[in-house]
């Protein structure tokens, strides 16, 4: 058995038994990621020399007796807007190309406190604009599961390597999906935690009414020990909530006996492929027979969702964007006149298309005479769309919808035209906007033989209700934990 | 509708070439065209978060970080400043 077939928690018994070593585990990623990556090309930077000076330190200190957390010794790779101290820090952008954070963030300090082993940073569309990961300014991931095709985003870095046998663990970001939607079209386990669950210190901004980092993995196990790992308050983030997380390790022992679980039928319209409907209705059957309760409910603003997301997403990136002006860090034109036409000159050149394009948006929509007709009343149904939700778990303890409409499309399919690339996100946005917990797992293949997958949404916190439901249908289809083959 | 892209690029701080102009705003005018749809509501959207209120923390003097530690990422710097062109005439 490969050391990168296993999961987290596998390579974690290994080490406590003392039958292999943090620096096998390395040898056996790294030895994966030199015979794969360059048809993946998941990553931006890779960090071996670092890697393997911390499994060192790791192997010592197991040497000596000491008692480490189950992350001790686990490789894991960091989507490239999370701040990583002295290691590049890109966003997949020619704006922040040299970027070396003097600083890590919170979930990356809390990381290395465990001993966990930062391997890489992995590529993304460029500020997390994006649903393939095309827009990345470096290179264009494949999705392991079909290398034609991409690996959704943005994250799709970070899924890709999972995916892959790369990594076992990684973290994304999840603004309208990119953590969702790629762990969907690359067949692996990938949760969005609450708004305010985990830190966002850190992470490089790109809407932060809707921004929250979480866990891929490729089985639930391991995603619910990284979450436990990385949640928590954080002074450094005033948005990150004092709320006490319940063990969700514990959790997703449990059953699902009694669980009522609401199908918003609004999720399952003519945009969505006919046979994504039926695997994941087909997996619902499943729950149901082992104990749950189906029941249809209605989410009737769902038809919004779109509007809304790219009003206030668009509108919070034009504020967070202008802090890059090419005069404190990342890239600066090289001719210019005047200040301002260095920050226009330096901007036009380091933004690609569509960051470009949704400043322009959020610009236009935050301008004088506008802001009520698009901002003002995009919030409002932000709060009407958490609302409908908040009713909707009166009747229900989980929903389950599809997490794409799709399977993982080809590449070039929708850069063309901007609305239909959104499109991609429209099952899973809501989620951000309510400010919910959303989980998406794999439950079968679609006739193209790639991965379908089924997004469980539940009330704020609930990440173990969340996690309990995965972990239930992980064990009725015998383990999802299954690396790409890509000979 | 129109979009005075000149207008929101000036704003934005881009420089858009006159050659991109029409396929800049056939481009945002298909989002916009998208975005329109929502419903008519009125109403005032401060404090929405309320079960969520932000906690600050508290203005303490702290030790912060080196200097020469910010100022190694900006692309230039003099006498342990940024250096930027002249904004006063």
């Amino acid at each position: 058995m490969e050391l990168y077939t296993l999961s987290a928690a596998e390579l974690a018994k290994l080490l406590r038994e003392g039958k292999c070593t943090a620096t096998d585990i390395l040898d056996s990623v790294f030895a994966r990621i030199d015979a794969v990556e360059n048809k993946v090309e998941a990553f931006v930077t890779i960090t071996r020399e670092e890697a393997y000076a911390k499994a060192k330190e790791i192997d010592e200190k197991f040497a000596r007796g000491e008692k480490l957390h189950p992350l001790a010794g686990i490789p894991i790779a960091i989507k490239d807007n999370i701040c990583t101290n002295g290691v590049l820090t890109t966003c997949s952008s020619k704006m922040l190309y040299n970027f070396v954070p003097p600083y890590d963030a919170t979930v990356m300090q809390k990381l290395n406190d465990c001993g966990a082993i930062l391997i890489g940073k992995a590529n993304m569309d460029e500020f997390a604009m994006g649903s393939s990961t095309e827009t990345s300014y470096f290179k264009k991931t494949k999705n392991p599961r079909g290398l034609d095709r991409v690996p959704g985003g943005s994250s799709g870095g970070s899924a890709a390597a999972v995916a892959a046998g790369m990594a076992p663990i990684s973290l994304g970001s999840d603004t309208g999906g990119s953590i969702r939607q790629p762990a969907s079209f690359c067949g692996v386990v990938g949760l969005k935690p609450t708004y305010g669950a985990v830190s966002r210190f850190g992470l490089i901004a790109f809407a932060s009414s809707l921004d929250q980092i979480g866990p891929f993995g490729r089985t639930v196990g391991d995603v619910a020990m990284l979450f436990s790992a990385i949640c928590g308050r954080d002074p450094m983030d005033a948005t990150s909530s004092k709320h006490e997380h319940a063990d969700v390790l514990a959790a997703i022992q449990g059953d699902v006996k009694g669980l009522r679980i609401g199908i918003p039928a609004e999720y399952y319209g003519d945009g969505i492929d006919a046979e994504v409907r039926e695997k994941v209705m087909a997996a619902v059957k499943q729950l149901e027979e082992a104990g749950a309760i189906v029941k249809e409910i209605s989410l009737p603003s769902t038809k919004y969702a779109l509007s809304a997301y790219y009003i206030l997403a668009s509108a919070e990136a034009s504020s967070n964007l202008a802090r890059f002006d090419g005069v404190k860090y990342g890239y600066r034109a090289k001719e210019y006149s005047d200040l301002t036409d260095m920050y226009e000159r330096t901007r036009s050149e380091g933004f690609g298309e569509e960051v470009k394009r949704r400043i322009m948006l959020g610009t236009f929509v935050l301008s004088s005479g506008y802001y009520d007709a698009y901002y003002n009343r995009a919030k409002l149904l932000q709060r009407q769309i958490a609302d409908e939700f908040a009713r909707g778990f009166e009747e229900c303890d989980v929903m389950i919808t599809p997490t794409s409409p799709s399977t993982a499309f080809q590449f070039g399919a929708n850069t063309s035209d901007p609305v239909k690339m959104y499109a991609a996100d429209v099952c899973t946005i809501n989620v951000n906007i309510a400010g919910l917990p959303g989980i998406s797992i794999p439950c079968g293949n679609g006739a193209d033989g790639l991965p379908i997958g089924l997004q469980i949404i539940g009330p704020k916190f609930s990440e173990d209700v969340l996690l309990r439901t995965a972990a239930n249908y992980e064990r009725i289809c015998g383990g999802f934990n299954t690396v790409a083959d890509l000979a | 509708m129109k979009i005075d892209i000149k207008h929101v690029a000036k704003l934005a701080r881009l420089r858009i070439e006159d050659n991109e102009m029409a396929e800049v705003e056939k481009k945002l005018l298909s989002v916009l065209e998208m975005v329109e749809n929502l419903p008519e509501l009125t109403g005032n959207s401060s404090g929405l978060d309320r079960e969520n209120p932000m906690e600050l923390r508290k203005d303490e003097v702290k030790p912060s970080m080196k200097r020469d530690l910010i100022l190694a990422n900006a692309p230039e710097t003099r006498s342990g400043c940024l250096l930027v062109p002249k904004t006063v005439e």
